[in-house]
């Protein structure tokens, strides 16, 4: 039973920070329709960032910080200088600029950083020994930092003006510009809130998950394959899916092959594409004709 | 059919070819080779991204499947080397289908990230199994022997290559200019309309997909000769990133872009690999990733059309404007004869369309309650009423484009309701738009010739092969060109599509829709946009195609002209049909005139003053 | 395609041939292969970006270094030596493209490299058909298996499979548990301990994987700690090892615990940390050379690699696997010293050493032994207060 309950337990770590990342595709391509393939460079570099930040002298909530906001920056630059200026932003276009920004960061990383992982210091607390199960103090943290990141998103979209009209724009662009909200800086906003959080997800993953200049890839595409389970529009599906997946990695490495690990995510996104589009969790979308 | 630009340019290909390896030193010899290996499944790609729309970012998956099953084959099973190869293209092929079939329903970027996916499948799969060699892969690959020549060299492989590449790139070429390559022209640029001028985009594009799956078993197959070693590392995500930068780079859809962008990206590579180091002491290696992210961005943002727009651009500089296209208009015709007879055409008089409680609801809005009509052949329908009425709604579901909430379409007996369009056209029926659904990449005639895909029959293969085609591209561009005449377009049709006024397009449309030879005919405001001469020009040719046991059914605005011109008339209001006959009967129906003017039908003045109105508008 | 497209590619060719006559180079000049006046060359192809990094680095480091103490004392019989090192990016055919350019290009005279298995797999065709002697730095025996002219440094796993029976035989564990890594580095371990245990009793009771560049060890430890065997077996390199390592701990697994010949550098002792007290691995006797005996053959060698390691790269010291780089340019150049660049010439030299005592352990190769080492290569070696101790010498 505690290896269950183990098992369980680290796939919630794990799903927790596909969770965060899932919400940043959600929040881009619920106001562009664009998917960010560059959504997981995001975190590999906020982890990066932070070590370094740590490691040239800076108390650890100060390099957090510090590597928060830089990615956030990062994510509002790239949608400016890349995003913004393309005329005709089709699917093929999208899936290809964001493609080319997402080896570019991680050309840099690998330059700046070198190839090896690299963990940041991990956060302060001691482990615990509950039921059998081991857990670490991270794993704490990083369940409770999601879980705050993930009611701030949910209170943002659905109680605060800014994001209401965020919505509004993926819903009805003409509309709502009509009304004056602006769809170039509501984009430029979704980008933001996208850098802000997949940044978090990266640095309280950091410690326990190592990054590296390319392990945004695969927390890109698992966080995708989350956000996929919400319908790629919304939140709470994107969270859920984030976490069901980390969940049941962590089972099927555990009870069937570890090898097949990272195949868990791509099986569960072909069968989910092709059974329910629309997602697990998601609204069934009607075409717009 | 080889022209002469194509020869020329074949020519010079092969010249570079054989002088290349002659003069370039020898580790610049050794990049061409990985070059003109990938240029085959580059141009795969290319054709699938650019022909058919899809992005795949799993190309790398098919690559490594070729090159493991050739590996496996000629090593483990001591297969001939040829024939292991067809092998091994074959089962790339049969991946391909029955992975297509569940992922090419997906909408764009749900096939990207699938097929990114099926990339990662593939690896872990090689990487796990004992057949395929575990991590180490399968090594020790001998290099092709052809007459007891063995191609080991660098540019004895360079020139193995080469007629591969050729004839890959001329099948690419000849699949883009055959109807294939017409029909999903015409998909990217309208994908409602080509479905309903009968062409089955989900069909059309598997088999794209499994072409361009074909294409890059065959360069995994070189590739795994070449380098003798292959390993679950074949399959990996950065060398389909590669794939698709060359595909890009080049201009995607553009067959010898391909080529040029294969060669681009290795030489890049190389290029940076040595530049980067200098640049930034200390750095080796993968860096030159920036280059690849960096290029893909710019070309994205700047240049969407790869180097062959750059050197369209260039083009268009240099050159004198061509002078225009159009061969002046057409005089009008005074004839009034039948025209567009069809044998077998269903009896004139008979049913051809059924429609039955035909319902749409959107959420709460209700926006067609219970239609129920018939059309019959050799008439004029017309179906009028007030904006947001909701015609253009039931047009959708009659053809396809949008499924009912409830009720039946029945063409000739044939249940068509919830079905996708391009059936509709295989049952002889079209339509054309409200909204234009212009193929803007495309001249007049070749819209028209996207009209005549059902009436033709080659597919893929015989458009490859081209010479078996030919007859039938003949055939279709004559019916085309005889369409064009008859809408009075001959004179503008090599002009592309976007250029042509408004009320101009209307009529493409309609030659287009004419095209496929219907029984039945939907047409959405013919007449918008058009001159009065012109709408007496249309409505002449409607009353010819009635004559010729057409049926048609006709949303217009201009009342009049549809009063006059129709057999019978439906009236929508606020979803519902609320009346239904000949026009004299409609004219004067106290629920049309109160729909038009909004008055309620217990109102007695009002009625009278509607009454009146509706004299007024039969005296003129 | 029109006559634009046709110019399109004309000048497309045009500029693609202008491009490749700037960047035309000499052919290398047109040494022949007796060519005995000339530079010695030797070239190297090294994991140096990409998964291999921790190998190729520490190794790419040490021959440059011996490249320069070579050169400084007067080359090979009067004879500059130059290093060609090539990144092969830890890829197959990076390794291929990179062997092919030291073959046909800069006509090198001896071939080291890779630092991995893949790769070197890779490069051995290319190597014999060239016919050019090449001395591998990495793990696999399938890499020298048959082959006349591939040569490799690093002990096969075999030999440290011996060395781990051998203690389990002494401690009288009679059931392992193995973690392995799934790149080839841990293929076929289990298969190998399992033949080599079962004339002692000795049985694999459970096999798990880990990805090279894996993190979360959960699910994997959880199972081992299931199967309560005597001893549990990580095999693979850091930093997965070390986390692995961690995660045994924290995990709460019981039984002793072993590690393989992969952990042998410092990157190891940074990611298990405090982890990694108690465990026993069979490495190279350079981690704990002052340790050794005074009258092991070995100590001199490697207190002089150590020390001008450190003294050519300040703050650093020398991993097993600039170890087994070391050793592959000693071997060269001594057989470059005593017949010259004849190919056929240096390859029966090389197989003919005896006795050399390198820093992996003292070769001695044979017509059926392209490795030279055996299981007297490694020492048992523990880690106390995060350094590490030797156990047993092993001679």
């Amino acid at each position: 039973m505690s290896d269950l309950l183990q098992l369980i337990f680290s796939g919630l770590s794990i799903g927790a920070v596909y969770a965060l990342i899932a919400v940043g595709f959600v929040a881009i391509f619920t106001v562009s329709e664009v998917i960010n393939l560059a959504q997981g460079e995001f975190a590999a570099l906020a982890g990066l960032v932070a070590i370094s930040a740590v490691g040239s002298g800076m108390p650890l909530p100060v390099a957090l910080v510090v590597a928060i906001a830089t990615v956030t920056v990062v994510a509002v630059v790239m949608e400016r200088v890349t995003v913004a200026p393309v005329k005709r932003l089709t699917t093929l276009t999208s899936i290809i600029l964001t493609l080319g920004v997402s080896t570019v960061l991680k050309a840099l990383m690998l330059l700046i950083w070198g190839p090896e992982g690299k963990g940041l210091t991990p956060f302060p607390g001691g482990d615990l020994l509950v039921f059998g199960v081991s857990i670490r103090a991270q794993e704490l943290w990083i369940l409770g930092i999601a879980a705050v990141v993930a009611a701030a998103v949910w209170w943002f979209y659905e109680r605060t003006i800014v994001g209401k009209a965020l919505r509004a724009c993926s819903e009805q662009p003409i509309a709502a510009r009509l009304v004056g909200i602006s769809p170039k800086l509501a984009t430029m906003l979704a980008f933001g809130i996208a850098g802000l959080v997949g940044a978090i997800a990266g640095v309280i993953a950091s410690p326990v998950y190592f990054s590296s200049w390319d392990s945004g890839l695969s927390l890109g595409l698992k966080g995708f394959v989350a956000a996929t389970l919400g319908g790629l529009v919304s939140i709470r599906g994107a969270l859920l899916g984030g976490v069901l997946l980390g969940v049941l990695e962590s089972l099927v490495a555990g009870y069937v092959d570890t090898g097949l690990r990272d195949a868990v995510a791509f099986v569960l996104l072909i069968v989910v594409l092709v059974v329910r589009p629309a997602g697990v969790f998601g609204r069934h979308a009607e075409a717009r004709v | 059919m080889p022209r002469r630009g194509d020869v020329i340019g074949l020519g010079l290909f092969v010249v570079f070819c054989v002088v290349f390896p002659l003069v370039a030193p020898g580790s610049l010899v050794n990049v061409g080779v990985y070059a003109m290996i990938y240029a085959i499944a580059a141009t795969g790609l290319s054709l699938l991204m650019g022909l058919a729309g899809q992005v795949s970012l799993g190309h790398a998956a098919f690559f490594a499947i070729g090159a493991y099953a050739q590996a496996i084959l000629v090593t483990r099973y001591d297969l001939y080397g040829v024939l292991a190869a067809v092998v091994a293209v074959v089962i790339a092929m049969v991946v391909a289908l029955l992975v297509g079939i569940p992922l090419l329903r997906l909408r764009g970027h749900y096939l990207a990230l699938a097929t990114l996916g099926l990339g990662i499948i593939v690896t872990v799969l090689a990487t796990e199994s004992e057949f395929t060699g575990g991590t180490s892969g399968i090594y020790g690959i001998g290099k092709p022997e052809f007459n007891s020549r063995t191609y080991d060299s660098p540019q004895e492989f360079f020139w193995l290559l080469t007629p591969f590449v050729v004839v890959a790139v001329l099948l690419a070429r000849n699949v883009v200019q055959s109807r294939i390559g017409r029909a999903l022209g015409a998909v990217n640029d309208s994908e409602v309309a080509a479905e309903t001028l009968g062409v089955d985009t989900f069909r059309l594009r598997l088999q794209v997909f499994v072409l361009s799956a074909a294409y890059a078993a065959v360069s995994g197959i070189f590739f795994a000769h070449w380098l003798a070693v292959v390993n679950p590392n074949t399959a990996n995500f950065p060398l389909s990133v590669k794939f698709l930068l060359m595909a890009v780079l080049g201009g995607l859809g553009t067959v010898w872009g391909a080529v040029i962008g294969a060669f681009g990206v290795e030489f890049l590579d190389e290029g940076m690999r040595e530049l980067i180091p200098v640049l930034v002491p200390g750095a080796v290696g993968e860096v030159q990733l920036i280059g690849f992210g960096v290029v893909l961005v710019v070309i994205v943002v700047f240049l969407p059309g790869g180097l062959h727009q750059a050197w369209r651009m260039v083009l268009a500089r240099v050159r004198r404007p061509s002078g225009d296209v159009s061969e002046g208009r057409a005089e009008a015709t005074e004839d009034d004869s039948p025209v567009m007879v069809r044998e077998g055409r269903p009896v004139a008089g008979s049913v051809l369309l059924e429609v039955r409680g035909l319902t749409k609801q959107f959420g709460g809005v209700t926006a067609v309650d219970d239609v129920t009509l018939d059309v019959r052949a050799g008439e004029i329908l017309a179906l009028i009423g007030p904006n947001g009425a909701g015609k253009t709604t039931c047009f959708n579901m009659v053809s396809g484009v949008l499924a009912p909430t409830s009720g039946t379409v029945k063409l000739n007996g044939v249940r068509t309701d919830g079905r996708k369009p391009h059936i509709f056209a295989q049952l002889r029926a079209t339509r054309t738009f409200q909204n234009l659904q212009v193929f803007r990449s495309a001249t007049v005639l070749g819209n028209v010739m996207v009209g005549r895909h059902l009436r033709a029959r080659s597919g893929l293969l015989r458009g490859m092969l081209v010479l078996p085609a030919r007859a039938e591209e003949r055939a279709v561009a004559d019916a085309a060109y005889e369409v064009v005449r008859l809408v009075g377009l001959e004179g503008e049709r090599h002009r592309p599509a976007g250029e042509l006024p408004f009320g101009r397009q209307r009529l493409m449309e309609l030659a287009r829709a004419l095209a496929v030879e219907p029984d039945l005919l939907l047409l959405d405001e013919p007449m918008a946009g058009l001159s009065s001469s012109e709408r007496r020009a249309l409505a002449r040719l409607l009353r010819r195609l009635r004559a010729g046991g057409m049926g048609i059914v006709l949303v217009e605005h201009d009342v009049e002209a549809v009063l006059a011109l129709a057999d019978r008339v439906a009236v929508l209001d606020d979803g519902r049909l609320i009346a239904l006959g000949s026009p004299e009967e409609i004219r004067t129906d106290p629920a049309v005139v109160a729909a038009y003017l909004g008055v309620d039908e217990d109102d007695t003045a009002a009625r009278a003053a509607a009454r009146e109105l509706a004299a007024q508008v039969e005296e003129t | 395609m029109g006559p634009r497209n046709a110019r399109r590619l004309a000048a497309g060719f045009a500029v693609l041939a202008l491009g490749l006559t700037a960047c035309a180079e000499d052919a290398g000049g047109d040494s022949t292969a007796e060519d005995q006046s000339g530079p010695i060359k030797i070239g190297a192809v090294l994991d140096i970006t990409g998964a291999g990094a921790t190998l190729g680095v520490p190794e790419r480091k040490t021959l440059e270094m011996l490249a320069k103490q070579v050169t400084a004392a007067g080359g090979i019989g009067g004879r500059a030596v130059e290093l060609v090192i090539e990144d092969n990016q830890s890829t197959e055919d990076g390794a291929a493209k990179a062997v092919n350019k030291l073959v046909s290009q800069d006509k090198v005279d001896l071939i080291i490299g890779a630092s991995r298995t893949g790769p070197s797999l890779a490069m051995r065709p290319i190597a014999e058909s060239a016919k050019i002697p090449m001395i591998s730095l990495a793990a696999n025996a399938k890499i020298v298996d048959g082959s006349q002219w591939v040569f490799k440094t690093a002990q096969n796993d075999k030999v440290v499979l011996e060395d781990i029976v051998d203690q389990a035989v002494a401690k009288g564990w009679k059931s392992i548990a193995l973690i392995r890594d799934s790149s080839g580095f841990g293929e076929g371990i289990g298969e190998m301990l399992t033949e080599l245990g079962a004339p002692q009793g000795i049985k694999v009771v459970r096999t798990e994987k880990f990805a090279p560049d894996a993190t979360d060890f959960t699910a994997q430890m959880v199972n081992i700690r299931n199967a309560k065997a005597d001893a549990n077996l990580i095999w693979g390199i850091p930093p997965a090892a070390g986390l692995a390592q961690k995660a045994y701990k924290q995990l709460g697994v019981t039984g002793a615990v072993i590690q393989s010949h992969g952990i042998g550098n410092q990157a190891f002792l940074d990611s298990a940390g405090p982890s990694a007290d108690g465990l026993t691995a069979p490495l190279g006797r350079l981690l704990v050379a002052d340790q050794l005996t005074a009258d092991d053959p070995q100590k001199k060698v490697i207190e002089k690699f150590v020390a001008d390691y450190k003294a050519a790269y300040p703050g650093e010291s020398p991993s097993t696997f600039a170890g087994h780089a070391y050793d592959a340019f000693q071997l060269a150049v001594t057989a470059l010293g005593q017949v010259g660049t004849d190919g056929q010439k240096l390859r029966d030299q090389l197989e003919g050493v005896k006795g050399f005592a390198g820093v992996s352990g003292v070769f001695t190769m044979s017509a059926t032994d392209h490795s030279g080492l055996d299981k007297h290569a490694l020492a048992i070696v523990t880690v106390e207060n995060g350094a590490w101790k030797l156990l047993d010498a092993n001679r």
